[in-house]
C-alpha cells in the first residue's frame, strides 16, 4: 500500500488525472466482468447442494424397479409416496422421531440452563483460559466417552430409559452453548448492567433481568444449534440406544435391509431424519448463520 | 412355468396340517401354560431366520399366554451390543438369537449363557416331541462348548452353495462345474465385462469375504486352524492355492466394486441377471424367486459346492438361541427358545428358504420331499450339501478379528496383492493374537 | 442479603476491591455447568486412562500393565499406517475447504439479488444429518447402477471405482468431506469479512488496485486470524471424522480407509479390546491436541504483514 502511494507520487498531475479516469474504466470493465464471475461463482458453489438433495429426492419417490434402472431414472412418473409409507410402517419411526425430538430439547434445555450462567460467569471473570475446556470437549474423540459412561450408566441401572442419551448429549450441546454464549456476553455493554447493580441489584438480578433480555438473539442462535447437532449426533446413539430408545440417525442405519437394494425406502428414511434440522435452516438460517460467527471473536 | 410364489403357498399349507395336529398330541401332557402372564424380550439379528421366527411370533403366544418382544438388528450392531451388555451383568433381553460363528467362544468364555443341559433333561420344561437327539451332529457340537455346555439351542445351519443363472449357462452351453478349477475356466467364459456380464461375484469386503476363502480351501481338505484351535494353518500351500483362487476369481470375473461386496450387494447384482455364479449362504435364496424383486426368477440354478484338488465339502455356520444368566424369566425363555428349534419351525424356516434345518428329521419329512417350495434342485443341493457340511470358521474367541486380519489380506489380494505374502504378514499378525486368547 | 450495603460500599471504595468481591460471585454462575462438566466429561477422561493401564478385556480378566498398551501402539503397524491415512484424509479435508471456503466467503460478502436463499442452500450441507447423507452418497457411489459413474459417462469418462477401490477410496472421502464442510469455513471467513472497515478499500480503488491485489493485500491478512480458526475446527473435525467413513466404507476396502477413529471402535466394539482402545484414545488426543496448537501458532505469524 506504502508502495503504490509513493509511486502515485511521482507522476505529474495531467497524467494521473488521465490514467486516474483510465484506471477507474477499468475498474468498472473489471468490475462488471467480476460481477459476471461472482454469479458464475455462486452457481458452481451451490450446484453441488441442490443437485445432492434433488437426487435424495428423486430416489426416495422411485419404486424399486425405477430405482434399479440403468440409465437413471430422474423424475419419476408418477412418483410414488409407497416409500415413506414403507419407513414408518415397517419401523417404528414414529417412537424413533419422539425420541430423538426428547433428546434433543432436553440436553438443548438442559445445556442452556447450565451453559449460560457458566459463559456469563466465563465472560465476565475474563476467564477465557477455562474456555480451553470447551476445547478439549470438542477434540475428545466420542467413543472415548461412550465405554465410561456406558459402564457408569450400566452401574446405575439405567440403560433402557432416554436418560443416559441426554446426558451424553450433554457433551456436545453445553460446549456449543457456552462457546456461542461467552462471544454474546462479551460483546454486551456494560452499562446497563452496572446502572442495575448501583441501583442495588444483586449481579444474579442483573444477569437474570438485564443480560439475558439484551442476549436473547445469542440464547436463540445457541438453542439452534445445539438442537441440530444433538439432533444429528449418530455414535452415542448406537452404543446407548436401546431397542425403544433408539434416536432417528441410529434407526435410519439400522433400515439397511438385507434383502435388496431397497434404495427407495433408505432414501425415504434418510430424508425424513434429516427434513427437521433443513426446515429448521431454511428458516432461521440468519439466526445460525450470526450463531456460528458470533464465538469466532475471541 | 409353475409359479414359485403359487408353490410355497399350497405347499405352507399343507405342511400346516400336521402341525395342529402335532402340536394337539404333545399339549395333552405338556403344560405349555405354565408360565402364563409372563413376558420375554427377545433380541434376534436382522435375517430370514428372525423373519421366520417374528412370523409365527403369535402362534407362541397364543400357545404359552406369554408375551414376546421381540426386535431384530443388523448384524454388525446386534453382535457387539449382545456382547456388551452380556458382559455389563444387566442384559435387557432373555433370549438372544445369534451366530455361533461369531460368538460361540467369546461367549463361552465369559459363561454368560445359561447352561441349558438341565432343562433339556427336565420333561416339566422340554415337551416330549422336542427329541433333541434330532439334531444333528453338526449342530450339536457346534451348541456345545468345549468344556461341554449347551449354552444354546441350534436354529439354522447355513450351509454354502453355488447360486447359477441357468439362462446364462444354457445360452453358451455350459453345465455346472464339479470342481473348482472348472469354476473358475467357466466363469472365465461367461466373463464379458463389454457387455456387462460377469462370470462370478462373492463377498470381497474385508471380515465378510473369510467364508468365500475358507470354501475353497475344505476343498483342498484343510481348516484354518488345527482341530485343537492352538495353531494357525493359514500360510500352508493348501492355504494359498485357496487365496490364488480366490483371488483369481474375485480379480477377473467378479463386477467392479466386488470389493466392497457384502452378501447384499452380492445378492443384488446376482438377481439383476448379469452375473453366472454367486457362492453364498442357502438362506438367502427367498429374494432370487421373488419376482417383485428379482428378474432371475424362472433361472435360478442351485450347485451343489464344487469339489476342490483333495476334498468335497462345503462349509456350514449356525445360529442359534440362548438364555443369559442374569435372565428373570429363564423358564419362560426357554421355553421360547425349545418352541424356536422344535420340529415344526425348522420345517417353517426350511419352506420359506430360511435356511438348512439343524435336524435330520426335517430331511425326511414326506411333504417337503414331495413339495420343496424352492424345486426339486434346490431340495437335492441342500440334502447333498448337508452330507458334506463342515465348520467353515475357526472355534477361537478372537474369531472377529481372524476375520478382520484375513480378510484385509483377502481384499488386498482383489487389489492385486501376491496371495502368498499377504497371507504370510497376516499369519504374522494374527499369530500373537491367538497365542493371547489361549492364556485366558 | 446486604445488597444495599455493598452497593454503596462498592461506591465509595476503590476499584480493585469491587473486583474481587465480583469475581468471587462470579464464578458461582460457572458451578452448575462445572459439575456437568465433571460428570461427562472429566470422569470418562480419568476413567479411559485407568483402563489404558491395564489390559482389560470384555470376556476374560482385567490386568495391571502399565505402559505395555503404549509401548505395543509404537510398533503395531496397522495402527501407524491408520496414522499416515489420518494424516494424508486431514490434511486433503483441510486444505480444499479452507481454499473453497475463502473463495465462496469473497463472493457471498458481496451483496446480489437472493443471497440469502443462496447461503442457505449453501450451508444446507453442512446441517443435514451426516448419517443420512452418507447413505445417499453410497447410494451415488454404486458402481453399476450409481447416479456418478452415470453422469461420468455422459461427459465421456471412464466409470470411476469411488470408494471400491483402495487409490480413490481417501479422495473420494475427502470429497465428501469437503461438500459437507467447506460452508462452515465459508461462515466463519465470512464474519470475518463482514467485520473489516471499508477505508483500505477505498483508498486501494483509488489507487487502481485490482480486485486480486485488494485481496491478497488487504483481505488477507485481516481475515487471517479467521482462517486459522476456521482451520483449526476443520483440523479438529477431520481428524476425528467417523460417521461419513463408517457408514460409506467402514475402514475399507480392506484397510485403505481405516483412519485412527475407525481403527479405535473396531479395537473397542469389534474385538473387545477395551485397554488397548483406551491407549489409542490417549495418543489420539494427543495428537489432535498438537495439531491444533501448531495451526493456532500460526496466527501469531501472519499478522506481522
Amino acid at each position: 500500500m506504502t508502495d503504490m502511494r509513493g509511486e502515485r507520487e511521482k507522476k505529474p498531475a495531467a497524467t494521473r488525472e488521465a490514467a486516474h479516469i483510465a484506471g477507474v474504466n477499468h475498474y468498472r470493465f473489471r468490475r462488471y466482468i467480476g460481477e459476471a464471475g461472482v454469479y458464475a461463482s455462486i452457481i458452481i458453489l451451490i450446484s453441488p447442494s441442490i443437485l445432492f438433495f434433488l437426487w435424495m429426492l428423486s430416489l426416495s419417490l422411485k419404486n424399486e424397479a425405477d430405482n434399479t434402472a440403468y440409465p437413471p431414472v430422474f423424475i419419476p412418473w408418477p412418483p410414488t409416496l409407497d416409500n415413506f409409507i414403507d419407513v414408518f410402517a415397517k419401523n417404528d419411526f414414529l417412537t424413533y422421531t419422539i425420541n430423538s425430538v426428547i433428546v434433543s430439547f432436553s440436553a438443548t434445555g438442559l445445556a442452556l440452563l447450565f451453559g449460560v450462567p457458566a459463559a456469563y460467569g466465563i465472560a465476565k471473570t475474563r476467564a477465557v483460559k477455562s474456555a480451553v475446556l470447551i476445547l478439549v470437549a470438542r477434540v475428545t474423540p466420542g467413543l472415548s466417552y461412550l465405554i465410561p459412561l456406558f459402564l457408569m450408566f450400566q452401574w446405575l441401572g439405567m440403560l433402557g430409559t432416554l436418560g443416559p442419551l441426554v446426558i451424553t448429549h450433554l457433551v456436545i450441546t453445553v460446549p456449543i452453548v457456552v462457546w456461542v454464549m461467552i462471544g454474546y456476553f462479551e460483546g454486551l455493554p456494560v452499562a446497563l448492567e452496572e446502572s442495575a447493580l448501583v441501583d442495588g441489584a444483586t449481579i444474579w438480578q442483573a444477569f437474570r433481568y438485564v443480560s439475558i433480555p439484551l442476549a436473547r438473539p445469542g440464547i436463540m442462535v445457541a438453542t439452534i444449534l445445539s438442537f441440530i447437532f444433538s439432533w444429528n449426533n449418530f455414535i452415542f446413539g448406537v452404543v446407548l440406544a436401546g431397542r425403544t430408545t433408539r434416536t432417528l440417525p441410529v434407526a435410519v442405519y439400522n433400515v439397511l435391509t438385507f434383502e435388496q437394494i431397497s434404495w427407495g425406502p433408505l432414501a425415504a428414511a434418510a430424508l425424513v431424519v434429516t427434513a427437521p434440522v433443513l426446515l429448521l435452516t431454511l428458516f432461521m438460517q440468519k439466526e445460525i448463520v450470526a450463531g456460528l460467527t458470533a464465538g469466532v471473536k475471541t | 412355468m409353475i409359479g414359485r410364489r403359487s408353490l410355497l403357498a399350497s405347499t405352507a399349507a399343507a405342511l400346516a396340517m400336521p402341525a395342529i395336529i402335532r402340536q394337539a398330541g404333545a399339549q395333552s401332557t405338556f403344560d405349555w401354560k405354565r408360565f402364563k402372564g409372563q413376558t420375554i424380550t427377545v433380541s434376534l439379528t436382522k435375517n430370514p431366520r428372525a423373519d421366520n421366527l417374528q412370523a409365527h411370533q403369535r402362534e407362541f403366544e397364543e400357545l404359552t399366554g406369554i408375551k414376546v418382544l421381540s426386535e431384530q438388528m443388523p448384524e454388525q450392531q446386534q453382535r457387539p451390543k449382545m456382547v456388551m451388555e452380556l458382559a455389563s451383568g444387566n442384559p435387557s433381553f432373555d433370549v438372544t438369537h445369534y451366530s455361533l460363528h461369531v460368538s460361540k467362544r467369546v461367549v463361552g468364555v465369559g459363561h454368560w449363557l445359561e447352561d441349558l443341559r438341565p432343562y433339556l433333561a427336565n420333561p416339566q420344561l422340554t415337551f416330549p416331541d422336542y427329541d433333541w437327539a434330532d439334531m444333528s451332529a453338526g449342530a450339536l457340537r457346534a451348541a456345545t462348548q468345549p468344556d461341554g455346555r449347551v449354552d444354546s439351542l441350534p436354529v439354522e445351519t447355513d450351509i454354502w452353495l453355488v447360486y447359477y443363472n441357468k439362462q446364462i449357462f444354457a445360452d453358451r452351453g455350459l453345465s455346472f462345474p464339479q470342481t473348482f478349477d472348472e469354476m473358475l475356466a467357466t466363469a472365465r467364459k461367461i466373463n464379458d465385462p463389454s457387455k456387462g456380464i460377469y462370470g462370478f461375484v462373492g463377498r470381497g469386503v474385508k471380515n465378510a469375504n473369510v467364508p468365500v476363502w475358507t470354501s475353497l480351501l475344505l476343498g483342498q481338505d484343510q481348516e484354518t486352524v488345527t482341530p485343537d484351535g492352538t495353531k494357525l494353518l493359514t500360510d500352508t500351500p493348501a492355504a494359498i492355492w485357496a487365496g490364488e483362487m480366490y483371488k483369481s476369481l474375485l480379480r477377473e470375473t467378479a463386477p467392479a466394486g466386488v470389493v466392497g461386496f457384502n452378501w447384499n450387494e452380492c445378492q443384488t447384482s446376482f438377481m439383476q441377471g448379469k452375473i453366472g455364479m454367486w457362492m453364498d449362504g442357502v438362506g438367502f435364496t427367498p429374494p432370487l424367486l421373488d419376482p417383485k424383486v428379482s428378474k432371475i426368477v424362472d433361472h435360478v440354478g442351485f450347485g451343489l459346492m464344487p469339489a476342490g484338488p483333495k476334498a468335497h465339502f462345503c462349509p456350514v455356520f449356525t445360529d442359534a438361541v440362548g438364555i443369559p444368566m442374569k435372565s428373570k424369566a429363564k423358564e419362560a425363555a426357554y421355553l421360547y427358545c425349545q418352541w424356536a428349534t422344535s420340529k415344526q419351525m425348522a420345517l417353517n424356516m426350511v419352506n420359506m428358504g430360511g435356511g438348512a434345518s439343524p435336524r435330520v428329521s426335517t430331511y425326511n419329512e414326506p411333504a417337503l420331499m414331495q413339495h420343496s417350495p424352492f424345486g426339486q434342485e434346490w431340495l437335492k443341493t441342500l440334502l447333498a450339501s448337508v452330507k458334506i457340511a463342515r465348520p467353515g470358521l475357526p472355534e477361537i474367541v478372537p474369531v472377529t478379528e481372524f476375520r478382520d486380519v484375513f480378510g484385509i489380506a483377502l481384499t488386498n489380494m482383489i487389489g492385486g496383492a501376491d496371495p502368498a505374502t499377504e497371507l504370510r504378514k497376516a499369519t504374522e499378525t494374527f499369530a500373537p493374537v491367538l497365542q493371547q486368547s489361549l492364556k485366558t | 442479603m446486604g445488597t444495599t450495603t455493598i452497593g454503596t460500599v462498592v461506591r465509595r471504595t476503590a476499584a480493585p476491591r469491587r473486583r474481587r468481591n465480583y469475581v468471587r460471585r462470579y464464578w458461582m454462575f460457572t458451578i452448575p455447568a462445572a459439575m456437568v462438566v465433571a460428570a461427562v466429561i472429566v470422569f470418562p477422561w480419568l476413567f479411559t486412562l485407568f483402563m489404558s493401564v491395564h489390559d482389560w478385556k470384555v470376556s476374560g480378566n482385567v490386568y495391571f500393565v502399565g505402559i505395555a498398551n503404549y509401548v505395543h501402539l509404537a510398533t503395531d503397524a496397522r495402527f501407524l499406517w491408520a496414522v499416515a491415512r489420518t494424516l494424508y484424509f486431514t490434511t486433503a479435508a483441510v486444505v480444499l475447504p479452507v481454499i473453497i471456503g475463502i473463495w465462496a466467503a469473497v463472493c457471498f460478502a458481496r451483496k446480489f439479488r437472493l443471497r440469502g436463499p443462496a447461503r442457505t442452500l449453501f450451508i444446507m450441507p453442512m446441517m443435514a444429518t451426516p448419517v443420512a447423507i452418507a447413505l445417499v452418497w453410497t447410494m451415488m457411489f454404486h458402481p453399476q447402477l450409481g447416479v456418478l459413474n452415470y453422469l461420468l459417462s455422459c461427459v465421456g469418462l471412464p466409470p470411476s471405482a469411488w470408494v471400491y477401490s483402495a487409490s480413490t477410496v481417501i479422495p473420494t472421502l475427502v470429497m465428501v468431506e469437503t461438500w459437507q464442510w467447506t460452508p462452515l469455513v465459508m461462515l466463519i471467513v465470512l464474519g470475518g469479512i463482514s467485520s473489516l472497515p471499508i477505508d483500505p478499500y477505498e483508498a486501494a480503488v483509488i489507487d487502481g488496485a485490482t480486485p486480486w491485489q485488494m485481496f491478497r493485500y488487504i483481505t488477507l491478512p485481516l481475515v487471517w486470524p479467521f482462517i486459522v480458526v476456521a482451520s483449526v475446527m476443520r483440523v479438529i473435525d477431520a481428524l476425528k471424522a467417523f460417521d461419513t467413513i463408517f457408514v460409506i466404507t467402514n475402514g475399507g476396502p480392506g484397510t485403505s480407509s481405516e483412519t485412527i477413529n475407525m481403527l479405535l471402535y473396531q479395537t473397542a466394539f469389534g474385538y473387545y479390546n477395551l485397554g488397548y482402545a483406551s491407549a489409542m484414545v490417549v495418543v489420539f488426543f494427543i495428537l489432535i491436541m498438537g495439531l491444533s496448537l501448531i495451526v493456532l501458532k500460526t496466527r501469531q505469524q501472519e499478522l506481522t504483514l
